[in-house]
């Protein structure tokens, strides 16, 4: 079931929160920042796509790390406030509540993104521009929101358990690398792959670098396949976030472990 | 309030067991039984009371009834639906509100923390504004409306707590200790807010720790300890049945738990209850007659430094130590 009235309140809260909380500035804002500008020091002798591939690197590291930090939090913060009882009372589905926060991670995402590439641009004087714009835009969307549903389901975890954090915390520089984000997939052990290949942001990640690169296509699917791909994992880690969801509260609600915090 | 019409709560064989935690490393601890096959009712428009001890089961047994905690046996139902199998259809009709400063979104305002539960709960989008301004006029927060929460005193937050716990306007409200920790004016304000509630025909479950509360609150009370009820009936019904016997009540220093079970030993004393106060201590024994075991009280006392020996009518705390603690 699922409450678009939640996930827009949601998603309002989270929004009133990054404003009012300066903790977030931290996770959001300032680590993105140094990944991007640490990534485009190691590579500032490098030229042309080598180049762009490192922005889209910092620019995924980015949306990543402030996914991990504030999707997965997301409930953690209500078991810090004493709300999640407050909220699991309520008819709203709690999964639809933590998508709409991560709607909103995601939108701080897209931010990010801007912001390495003005970064890039500005700062280390790369050219930025992408071969197709168009199909760029739509993957760093379903980018993002492939990487807001992974957050999700770090954070349904979170229902049963506070010491889901060191665990997600530890999934955090994995996914950098089995994404492709950062290397290319073919420089990284065959038997990673299928790891790679079930993470959205792998196929979010290749859709970029398609729409970015003249003649890039390293897993011969092209940009429509890449796009389908991202979208067709998302859809698939969404459902199984709210299978999780009804899973990990009804745990939750056997053990009595909603007030722990 | 009490029509005595229609059961709005039904509770049988309830019982609650958290199961032992399960940890990679040290020990997870032994599975606790908190609820041992509860029974009762409540009925349309009546305040209802659980009284008991810590860990006696009333959170867990408000909780399971308000589809926080799913029994391990038994069946409850609310506004005749199940509380595990149609706790989807009951969460709109009901609310919880917990005692306590946690529950609230401290960086948020009262006004967005009620504006975020409103929406939680579906209220209509044109009734909403005025919604939870009417809420906010009726606990006294307009004044501190758009002033965050984490500046709110004590008081203050447990209002709030309450509005929220209004938002929609729930036909049954379960209250978890909600006045604990508030000072005696804003509690007294809290117990009008409840009555006010209760005369516009609104169910209330609520748990208390104190006596006086059940007592000016309740129609009814269970008392609760060790998971299982212990008594049930109206405040008077309980203090009917400790009618026939005496209170003695022992100011003392340099009493402890050792003089407690001697007192408690005493032939004819059926619950004793201990009070620390600053420096002396209150000891109260429920008793059949009196007279002839105040020298045996003195005798069992002999070299502390006893201030006062009294006799007292019982009230609804010796009936409660009584059910609880008695022999």
């Amino acid at each position: 079931m699922i409450s678009l009235r939640a996930m827009k309140a949601a998603l309002k809260q989270q929004s009133i929160h990054f404003f009012v909380d300066p903790q977030w500035i931290i996770p959001s804002i300032i680590a993105p920042f140094i990944f991007t500008t640490v990534t485009l020091f190691l590579f500032r002798h490098a030229g042309g796509d080598l180049l762009l591939y490192a922005v889209l690197g910092g620019g995924v590291l980015g949306m990543w790390g402030n996914t991990i930090h504030s999707s997965s939090w997301s409930i953690g913060y209500d078991r810090m406030n004493g709300t999640l009882e407050s909220i699991m009372v309520t008819p709203a589905p709690l999964s639809s509540v933590v998508f709409g926060r991560c709607l909103w991670n995601a939108f701080l995402g897209l931010l990010n993104a801007l912001a390495v590439f003005i970064v890039a641009h500005f700062a280390f004087g790369i050219d930025v521009s992408v071969r197709d714009p168009l199909g760029f835009v739509t993957a760093l969307f379903l980018t993002l929101l492939s990487l807001a549903v992974l957050g999700m389901i770090f954070g349904a975890f979170y229902v049963v358990t506070r010491a889901s954090s060191a665990f997600f915390q530890m999934l955090e520089f994995p996914i950098y690398v089995l994404s492709g984000a950062v290397f290319p997939l073919v420089i990284l052990p065959e038997w990673t792959r299928p790891f790679s290949y079930a993470i959205p942001a792998t196929w979010g990640a290749e859709a970029l670098k398609i729409s970015a690169f003249t003649g890039y296509d390293s897993l011969s699917i092209g940009l429509p396949g890449a796009l389908g791909l991202t979208a067709l994992t998302t859809i698939v880690y969404l459902l199984i976030s709210f299978q999780l969801f009804t899973y990990l509260e009804k745990r939750a609600k056997i053990n009595g472990t909603l007030v722990r915090y | 309030m009490n029509d005595g019409s229609e059961t709005v709560i039904s509770v049988k064989d309830l019982t609650k067991v958290y199961p032992a935690a399960r940890r990679l490393l040290g020990d997870g601890g032994r599975e606790k039984l908190a609820v041992d096959r509860v029974d009762f009712e409540v009925r349309r428009g009546e305040i209802f009371g659980l009284l008991g001890p810590n860990g006696a089961g009333k959170t867990t047994t408000i909780k399971m009834l308000s589809t926080l905690l799913i029994p391990t046996s038994g069946k409850a139902t609310v506004l005749g639906l199940d509380v595990v199998k149609d706790a989807v259809k009951l969460r709109p009709r009901i609310n919880l509100v917990s005692g306590g400063e946690r529950g609230l979104y401290f960086r948020l305002t009262g006004r967005q923390n009620l504006d975020f539960f409103s929406d939680m709960y579906r209220v209509p989008r044109e009734r909403k504004k005025t919604k939870v301004q009417e809420l906010l006029d009726q606990v006294g927060l307009s004044d501190a409306a758009d002033i965050r929460v984490e500046n709110y005193s004590r008081g203050m937050k447990q209002r709030l707590h309450l509005a929220r716990g209004l938002v929609n306007d729930p036909e049954m409200l379960f209250l978890d200790e909600p006045t604990l920790g508030l000072d005696p004016e804003i509690a007294r304000e809290t117990r009008a807010l409840i009555r006010e509630l209760s005369r516009k025909g609104m169910t209330i479950m609520l748990t208390t720790h104190y006596m006086f509360e059940a007592d000016e609150l309740c129609d009814r009370l269970a008392i609760i300890s060790d998971g299982q009820i212990k008594a049930l009936g109206s405040p008077f019904s309980m203090k009917e049945s400790v009618r026939n016997d005496t209170v003695i009540e022992v100011e003392a220093r340099d009493i402890g738990e050792g003089q407690r079970q001697g007192l408690a030993g005493l032939p004819g004393v059926s619950a004793v209850s201990m009070e620390f106060l600053e420096g002396r201590q209150l000891a109260r024994m429920v008793v059949e007659e009196a007279g002839s075991l105040i020298p045996k009280v003195a005798a069992l006392l002999e070299g502390r430094k006893v201030i006062s020996i009294r006799v007292d009518q019982p009230t609804l705390e010796d009936a409660y130590i009584k059910m609880v603690n008695g022999k």
